[in-house]
């Protein structure tokens, strides 16, 4: 990747972590969108389309519920995009296996990075309680800028941690993978794929939900066939 | 409403400030600023400043119906309603807010549009995918944001009735069995994407390699999340493609 190219993808990649929680959680933060924007980086967008879309399988278990610490998939999935794009020729399994497991451990660290944030806002709020029971308004916006700050600087060394790491680790087993390749793939599909299906499961709990699921998972063989043909 | 727009842009912000201690509490209070200017006295006079110091305390919900609180809230301080009965308001807002959205965003509408999305990429749809999962989630999230605003400002105290609205009670009803089918039938669709020129024996590998995985996030899932575990899995495939004798 040209150093244009990384900085282009380490600011999609802030824009995508601040869309998280902070502003506007419009959803681009999504892998399957924060993959394609990663790509679009390099020129390639359907290789970071294409991981994104598998790294959605293992954003369905992701709920971004409350107050609860979850997953951040955004600037990974725009790290690893990006580095996919950036092998437009083609990427072996192994590769691809190195990438998608940056993506998940980037998403898992990203939890905690947010968790750090929401800390550091507390101790401001807990500063400007004064202010803020008087009514000042420059203190309140005073605690969003810092706030939006916050989490901008996160989502930036987070894409940027998970760029430097991605081609690290992709390129490592990329050489040197001793095995059969397939074992990356039959890896993968197994994460990504087991990991959704849980989730679906949990999604459609219990009672006349679970045939709903039932009956989508049967449309799904049927269309899946019709694509085997 | 004065400063609608106003409002609802900063609306979006909502969780930038998002702490421990009051939760949206700040960012309540900066969406709802713009309105309370109209308090008199204007910005800077004593109702507006009381006004304000409410409006940034404890306050936790969905953020999308956020302007349901957000909206109503605003309209009793500039109706000149008791101090303690608009804290009772955005208080009482709390949970059914957080629960109504949760229901409807989060384990419905979201999961109905990231499985659409992935279904329509195995299908070819290419960078159309994300296209579509963008515009079919945030035609909702629009839509449902300026309701929000707005069906707040229009009841102010007796804001409890929009909750029970005949429009979301009818997509309580639909959204989730939308959710099941089409998460449903993208698991075997990705599965088949992802295999695409594989052996026989490599799909069945796989095929009992997807019930392993989801057995074992149902016994460790009080232990480990389905991240954490899916990071281990492919570590220690990894390391075993590395060491492969």
């Amino acid at each position: 990747m040209t150093l244009l190219q990384v900085a282009i993808a380490v600011a999609a990649g802030t824009f995508v972590g601040l869309d998280l929680a902070s502003v506007p959680q419009a959803m681009f933060s999504r892998p399957i969108v924060a993959g394609l924007i990663g790509a679009l980086a390099t020129g390639h967008p359907l290789p970071g389309l294409a991981i994104g879309a598998i790294l959605e399988l293992f954003a369905m278990d992701t709920l971004p519920v409350g107050a609860s610490r979850n997953p951040d998939w955004g600037p990974g999935s725009v790290a690893v995009g990006a580095l996919a794009g950036a092998h437009a020729e083609g990427i072996l399994a192994s590769g691809l296996l190195g990438l998608v497991l940056v993506a998940v451990v980037a998403a898992w660290a990203g939890g905690w990075m947010s968790h750090a944030v929401r800390r550091a806002n507390t101790d401001a709020v807990s500063a400007t309680r004064a202010a803020l029971e008087a009514g000042d308004a420059a203190a309140v916006r005073a605690l969003q800028r810092e706030g939006l700050l916050r989490d901008a600087t996160r989502s930036f060394a987070l894409t940027a941690l998970a760029l430097g790491l991605g081609d690290i680790v992709s390129g490592f087993f990329a050489r040197s993978w001793a095995g059969p390749q397939t074992l990356a793939q039959v890896a993968l599909v197994a994460t990504s794929v087991g990991v959704a299906l849980f989730a679906g499961v949990q999604l459609a709990g219990a009672g006349r939900q679970r045939l709903w699921f039932a009956g989508g998972i049967g449309a799904g063989v049927l269309a899946a066939a019709a694509l085997l043909r | 409403m004065p400063g609608f727009g106003r409002v609802l842009a900063r609306l979006f912000t909502i969780q930038a400030a998002w702490n421990y201690e009051r939760m949206q509490g700040v960012g309540f209070g900066h969406a709802a600023e713009p309105a309370l200017r109209s308090l008199d006295g204007g910005a800077g006079g004593e109702r507006y400043k009381a006004a304000l110091a409410r409006q940034t305390r404890f306050f936790n919900a969905h953020p999308y119906f956020a302007g349901l609180a957000v909206g109503a809230s605003v309209r009793a301080e500039l109706d000149g309603e008791q101090p303690e009965r608009i804290e009772r308001l955005r208080e009482a807002l709390c949970g059914p807010l957080g629960s109504i959205g949760d229901r409807l965003f989060w384990a419905s509408w979201l999961p109905t549009c990231a499985a659409a999305a992935v279904v329509a990429f195995v299908f070819g749809a290419r960078i159309w995918a994300a296209v579509l999962f963008l515009a079919l989630y945030n035609a909702a999230h629009l839509v449902c944001r300026v309701w929000a605003l707005r069906a707040g400002w229009e009841r102010g105290l007796q804001v409890a009735g929009a909750l029970s609205s005949p429009a979301l009670r009818w997509m309580g009803r639909v959204a989730a069995p939308l959710a099941s089918v089409l998460v449903g039938a993208a698991l075997p669709l990705a599965f088949v994407w992802q295999l695409r020129g594989a052996a026989g024996g490599a799909r069945l590998a796989a095929a009992l390699g997807v019930v392993v995985m989801a057995v074992l996030l149902r016994v460790a899932r009080a232990r480990a999340g389905g991240v954490v575990l899916a990071a281990v899995v492919l570590a220690v495939t990894g390391i075993t493609g590395w060491l492969w004798w």
